[in-house]
């Protein structure tokens, strides 16, 4: 598949293409400058492959240029195309292809705010990740910006988009919320009860992640991956790890692979109870809430029992795990089972109560063609008829020689997000049932050593979508970490979510999406 | 409603009399790190490998004075693991709440 794709690319724009390299599952194709907009919506609208991420580099220490990589995902045939341009340090702007392709508009935006790199023609050119205090000129992900650097703050103004007519309201929400959750701006505009315009504005959290990864050695980023998404730590690890592991091209043990699968099953069947406790507390029915929630915290005592840390932290390593899990498996199978059939009888119950299925049927619809065209990611993308599943269609870990389901729903809305995170909970205890009984004898790690010069793509399925992990080695440190959140690509989908649902209903619409907004800042 | 409460009788009180009956961390939970004085050679091999930079070596006064902060530490058990001498070990406590930055730090010393 993947090679017949880049012939007919080559055919298509064969006086474009400047370069080809490919290493394992990844192609990468230097294209003309000018080339970028009427290539990625050839891939994207002809041969409808989804834009999973762009990202820039900054290479002009090698040839003056920085360049901007657009990842296309070959779901089909388990491969990675990447089309790459070069942006000349002295004319840093580039054609803007958000108005082909909508999922660029926040990737080109972040690319702005980093690198100074001006998407022309880009439809909202505001700032993204870097506030209206943070001066003109300052790109933090620049080789030349020194992570200590504290810039002066400066006066600026950060405009809304206004909805005006008569009756017609605004109601500012955040970026301080009630209760312990983090910190985001959501402007709505109402026409009496029913929304008819949401704005959001995130990246309060921002912490300089990618630029922190290209400050530490490759031992510690482990850490700093694990902490990028607080609930997803697992899948964040794991992606990083596999990058890593893929530069260095080895192939780490078999029984290390079926703990990986373990883990981020168990992330994944603790992530989607407490989200369906959560919606169980957004319609006001605690009894549910608590069943729920009680089923959660049993899988984070059983990850204390098992790992040492209610969110499954350390467990990863350049190379493997560095702890075993195998002599718990009977009190893991257990547990499961318990918990299982407990689930069965929840959601059950869930389900044939009329007060609550009133709030979440036909709720917060995210339709099938909005989704594609944000290119929303996970049980949110499924509930809406995508069928994507990195873990079947980018396998990886001991995913190869396992069987699950995918879990697709058609109606887009809260409903369907419950059944299908219902749906995932099952399969991932039958993963890691299958997991356990077939987990091989051996080493859990092997020692890597020094790293080659290299990058590589790295990728899991977050219990909130696909994670995207894009690492390049030099001299065995890091030179360039990507990483995509699944929640960077769902934050867009709240504000076509919610219009012409009611105020009310605003929560269990958040709710049922499950962003993060760490992941998303970085 | 009937099946509500049949429901809630069945499941019983979950919760425990914490923190009146303390709750014990299980074998291997990664908790507050101990550094143990008569055991260090303050070689410094933790100060390398601690991921947030928390555990810091100073000389002065003659003596040399490792330091450990509680307040950044991830409980990643690195500093375990480095330590030739096994003089840091991770515990089962995990009540670590201070109303100061200072009452977070633990330190050894010895004279050189």
């Amino acid at each position: 598949m993947n090679r017949e794709f880049i012939a007919a690319l080559k055919k298509e724009f064969g006086n474009n293409i400047l370069d080809e390299i490919t290493s394992l599952n990844e192609t990468y194709l230097t294209v003309k400058k000018e080339a970028n907009v009427k290539i990625c919506d050839h891939i994207y609208h002809h041969l409808d492959i989804p834009l999973v991420s762009i990202f820039a580099t900054d290479e002009r220490k090698k040839d003056g240029c920085f360049k901007i990589h657009y990842v296309f995902s070959l779901d089909k045939g388990d491969a990675f195309v990447i089309i790459k341009i070069n942006v000349d340090e002295k004319s840093p702007r580039y054609n803007s292809i958000t108005h082909k392709i909508a999922t660029a508009n926040w990737y080109e935006r972040e690319i702005q705010d980093m690198f100074g790199l001006v998407p022309v023609g880009h439809p909202d050119p505001r700032r993204l990740v870097n506030f209206e205090d943070w001066p003109d000129g300052v790109y933090p992900l620049r080789k030349d910006f020194d992570i200590k650097t504290k810039p002066p703050r400066v006066e600026g103004e950060y405009v809304y988009r206004r909805v005006e007519g008569e009756g017609v309201y605004e109601i500012p929400v955040g970026p301080v919320h009630a209760g312990v959750i983090e910190p985001g701006h959501f402007r709505f505009s109402v026409a009496g009860e029913p929304i008819i315009n949401l704005e959001i504005r995130h990246f309060y959290t921002h912490k300089g992640v990618e630029k922190l990864f290209e400050n530490i050695s490759l031992d510690k980023a482990v850490f700093l991956a694990e902490r990028v998404s607080g609930d997803n730590s697992v899948a964040h690890a794991v992606a990083f790890c596999q990058a890593v592991e893929r530069i260095a091209g080895v192939d780490i043990p078999g029984r290390a692979k079926y703990i990986r699968v373990v883990l981020l099953e168990l992330e994944r069947v603790y992530n989607h109870l407490g989200d369906i406790a959560g919606i169980a507390t957004d319609v006001a029915f605690a009894m549910g809430a608590a069943h729920a929630n009680r089923l959660k915290e049993e899988i984070l005592q059983l990850n204390e029992k098992i790992t040492g840390s209610r969110l499954l932290r350390g467990m990863n390593t350049i190379g493997g795990v560095p702890r075993d899990i195998g002599d718990k498996k009977d009190e893991i199978l257990l547990t499961l089972s318990e918990i299982q059939r407990d689930f069965r009888e929840l959601m059950e119950y869930l389900m044939s109560i009329p007060s609550l299925m009133d709030r979440i049927e036909t709720t917060g619809r995210i339709y099938n063609d909005t989704a594609k065209g944000l290119h929303v990611v996970g049980p949110v993308a499924r509930a809406s008829g995508i069928n994507r599943d990195t873990r079947r269609d980018h396998p990886y870990a001991a995913y190869p020689e396992t069987n699950f389901k995918v879990s697709v729903q058609k109606g887009g809305d809260v409903y369907a997000r419950t059944l299908v995170r219902a749906d995932e909970v099952c399969e991932s205890i039958g993963l890691i049932e299958q997991a356990l009984w077939s987990l091989p004898d051996g080493e859990i790690n092997i020692n890597i050593g020094e790293i080659p010069d290299g990058y590589a793509l790295g990728y899991t399925e977050a219990p909130r979508g696909e994670t995207l992990y894009w690492v390049m080695i030099e001299n065995n440190s890091i030179v360039r970490c990507k990483v995509r959140d699944p929640s960077f690509c769902n934050w867009l989908a709240i504000e076509y979510a919610v219009l012409d649902n009611i105020v009310p209903d605003f929560p269990i619409i958040n709710k049922s999406l499950s962003l993060s907004y760490s992941g998303n800042d970085m | 409603m009937f099946d509500i409460l049949k429901k809630t009788l069945e499941t019983g009180s979950q919760t425990t009399k914490y923190p009146q009956i303390p709750d014990i961390a299980p074998a291997g939970f990664r908790g507050k790190p101990e550094l143990l004085s008569e055991k260090c050679t303050f070689c410094g091999k933790c100060t390398t490998a601690c991921p947030p930079g928390v555990i810091w070596l100073a000389e002065g006064d003659g003596e040399k004075i490792l330091t450990l902060s509680y307040c950044g530490c991830i409980f990643c058990g690195r500093c375990e693991e480095v330590c030739p001498e096994g003089a840091i070990k991770l515990s089962g406590e995990y009540e670590l709440a201070s109303k100061t930055k200072e009452d977070l730090l633990t330190s050894i010393r010895r004279k050189t």
